[in-house]
Formats: structure tokens, C-alpha cells, sequence
């Protein structure tokens, strides 16, 4: 199962079609997500926007960091703010998308 | 004034989302005709062109807390990354581009962005009022111990008092060029406010068939090594 966290609906559902599968979940921001996680319902791969209502994505990446099941989770990290030269493999993050540049192909690429 | 430059900034990040959305519901239409495709890739182009524009406006407030670092930079190749990007802009307008390089000097003190950006804005600039068929130029030259970027364009010469303006070094608010219909003067009041920043000198010559807009920048003293 993967995971979209993005409030706009619209470019969720955009990285949802790039992904190419079925079992792809769409949630407009991190409680719900947090909510089926906790009930055990454990991704493979979560994209993940950083500018969300209510909690934002760091918030959600520390929590997911805190558990030793959920910490395992790689999460791509899509946003259109400027994450260049930073690390952020502590949080589980295989990677970053800048919302303004990436391509259907590349979100494929994370899913493959 | 400070809450209402944080204004822009979250102005900026609400317009960027939509076309962010823009640019990725045509990169997801999948395979369509030849015809179509044209369509699509302006779509995709016209709202990355946007997109750097706000960019840019973002910019203006990340000026003030100096996020931009001071470096010697190698102009030739900001040159040539700027116009990669834009060649098929010139090339879809009938449109050509002339690039000329005869600065002994490689690098000079900048910011590698920013100096991005302005000549990104002179060669947008030439490319919507330069007339069809006609061949802009891009060059870089030393002058009185300066580094020169200037770009030639082809179409209706600056109108006087925009080029007073100009004269004083920078352009204090963005102002519709009259003789150049649809621009609004921000993308030459966003290179102003760039090259200020980066102790360049911005100005314009003005020609009987178009105009050149420069940045006359410090030569870097490092040596380079290339």
C-alpha cells in the first residue's frame, strides 16, 4: 500500500494516476494518515508534503521516527519548498520531489 | 511593513500550488496526438515560466534576511544554462538567438541565482517583444573593468522615461512600458532589485529597432581555475 499526504486534492491525486497502481490511499493531512498507520494499517512507501493543514510533515515524520514498525517506512518527500543539499535520511526519507520540477516518471521510479 | 512583505511570501506560495497542480494535470494526460502534444508542453512551459516569476517574487523578501551568498561565478555558464532553457521559447516564436562570448574575465562577483534570474528576465524580455524573424543576441563582454551581460532585442525601443529610470541604477516600482503592451515592468523591476543586491549596475541602451538591457558586474579577482 502507498501512502499520498497532500491537502491539495488535486496533485494528490496527480502522484495517486503517476503511481500506476490500485492500492494507492490518498489523505489531506497527517492525523489521518497518522490515525490508520496506528491502527496498523503499515505502508510501503508514503509521499509526503511538507506544507500541510494542521500538523505539518516534519511533525509527521518525527512521529513516524519514534516507533521501531513505523520508522522503517520510506517516505518521498514532495514539496515545492527548497530542500537542496539537505539530508534528510534520519527521518526515513529516500527522497525529495520539488512539486514545480517533477515528473509522473520520476514518482514511478520510488514506486518501482 | 514586515507583515506585509510575509504577505508576498505566502502570496507566493498560493499561487505556485495551482500552477505546480497545472503543470503536473498535463504531464499526466498520457499519450495524445502531435497537435495536442504542442499544446501540452506550452501548458507545462507557460506555467514553469510562472512559476519562476513568483519564484522570483519570493526572492525579493529572502533578499532581506540575506540568504543570498556573495561568490565568484562563472558567467558564461549561467549564460549558457539560461539559454538552454530558453532556446525553444525563440525557436517557437520564429525567433533566434545569438550568443556571443569575448570576456577574457571567466568569473565574476555575484550570485549565482540571482544572476540567473535577471538574465532570465532580459531574455523573456526579448522574446515577447522582439519582432518574428529577427535575431536577438546575447553577450558577454569586459567593460571599463566590468563584466557586461547584455541582451539585444529587436522590437519597439524603451521609452524615455523608463530609461531615465534605468539611468539612476535600479527601477523603484514595477511600471507598464506603454510602448511595450502587456508588460507590467516586473520582471525589469525584479532584475533591479537583483543586481542591487549583487553591487551590479543595470541599465539599457536604446536603439532605433529595439533595445539592450545590460548588468555590468565586478570581476571576481579569484583566479579561476579552468
Amino acid at each position: 500500500m502507498i501512502f499520498v499526504i497532500d491537502d491539495d486534492l488535486t496533485m494528490a491525486k496527480c502522484i495517486k494516476r503517476a503511481c500506476g497502481r490500485a492500492d494507492v490511499r490518498i489523505f489531506a493531512n497527517a492525523i489521518e494518515a497518522m490515525e490508520l498507520i496506528a491502527r496498523g494499517e503499515l505502508p510501503e512507501l508514503i509521499f509526503l508534503d511538507i506544507l500541510l493543514d494542521g500538523p505539518d510533515g516534519f511533525t509527521f515524520l518525527n512521529e513516524l521516527v519514534s516507533y521501531v514498525d513505523t520508522s522503517k517506512i520510506s517516505v518521498v518527500v514532495v514539496s515545492s519548498l527548497d530542500f537542496s543539499g539537505r539530508d534528510l535520511s534520519n527521518y526515513g526519507v529516500v527522497g525529495i520531489l520539488n512539486k514545480e520540477t517533477m515528473t509522473p516518471e520520476e514518482i514511478l521510479a520510488y514506486v518501482k | 511593513m514586515e507583515s506585509e512583505v510575509d504577505g508576498i511570501l505566502v502570496a507566493a506560495h498560493e499561487l505556485k500550488a495551482p500552477l505546480a497542480v497545472l503543470r503536473q494535470l498535463a504531464l499526466a494526460l498520457g499519450e495524445i496526438s502531435v497537435d495536442d502534444e504542442e499544446i501540452r508542453t506550452e501548458m507545462i512551459k507557460v506555467s514553469e515560466r510562472a512559476m519562476r516569476q513568483v519564484n522570483d517574487l519570493a526572492k525579493m523578501r529572502r533578499l532581506e534576511e540575506g540568504m543570498f551568498k556573495m561568490e565568484p561565478v562563472a558567467v558564461r555558464e549561467v549564460c549558457d544554462a539560461v539559454t538552454s532553457e530558453l532556446k525553444y521559447l525563440f525557436e517557437a516564436g520564429e525567433r533566434e538567438l545569438l550568443v556571443k562570448y569575448t570576456n577574457r574575465s571567466r568569473l565574476a562577483m555575484a550570485n549565482r541565482e540571482l544572476l540567473q534570474s535577471v538574465i532570465y528576465n532580459f531574455l523573456i524580455n526579448a522574446v515577447h517583444y522582439s519582432n518574428k524573424n529577427t535575431r536577438s543576441q546575447l553577450s558577454v563582454f569586459e567593460t571599463k573593468g566590468k563584466l557586461r551581460v547584455a541582451v539585444r532585442d529587436f522590437g519597439p525601443t524603451l521609452p524615455t522615461d523608463i530609461f531615465k529610470e534605468l539611468k539612476t541604477g535600479q527601477i523603484l516600482k514595477p511600471t507598464s512600458i506603454a510602448m511595450r503592451p502587456g508588460s507590467s515592468g516586473l520582471g525589469l523591476y525584479i532584475a533591479s532589485k537583483f543586481a542591487q543586491f549583487m553591487n551590479a549596475e543595470i541599465g539599457a541602451v536604446r536603439h532605433q529597432d529595439g533595445t539592450s538591457f545590460y548588468v555590468n558586474l565586478p570581476v571576481s579577482r579569484q583566479m579561476s581555475l579552468f
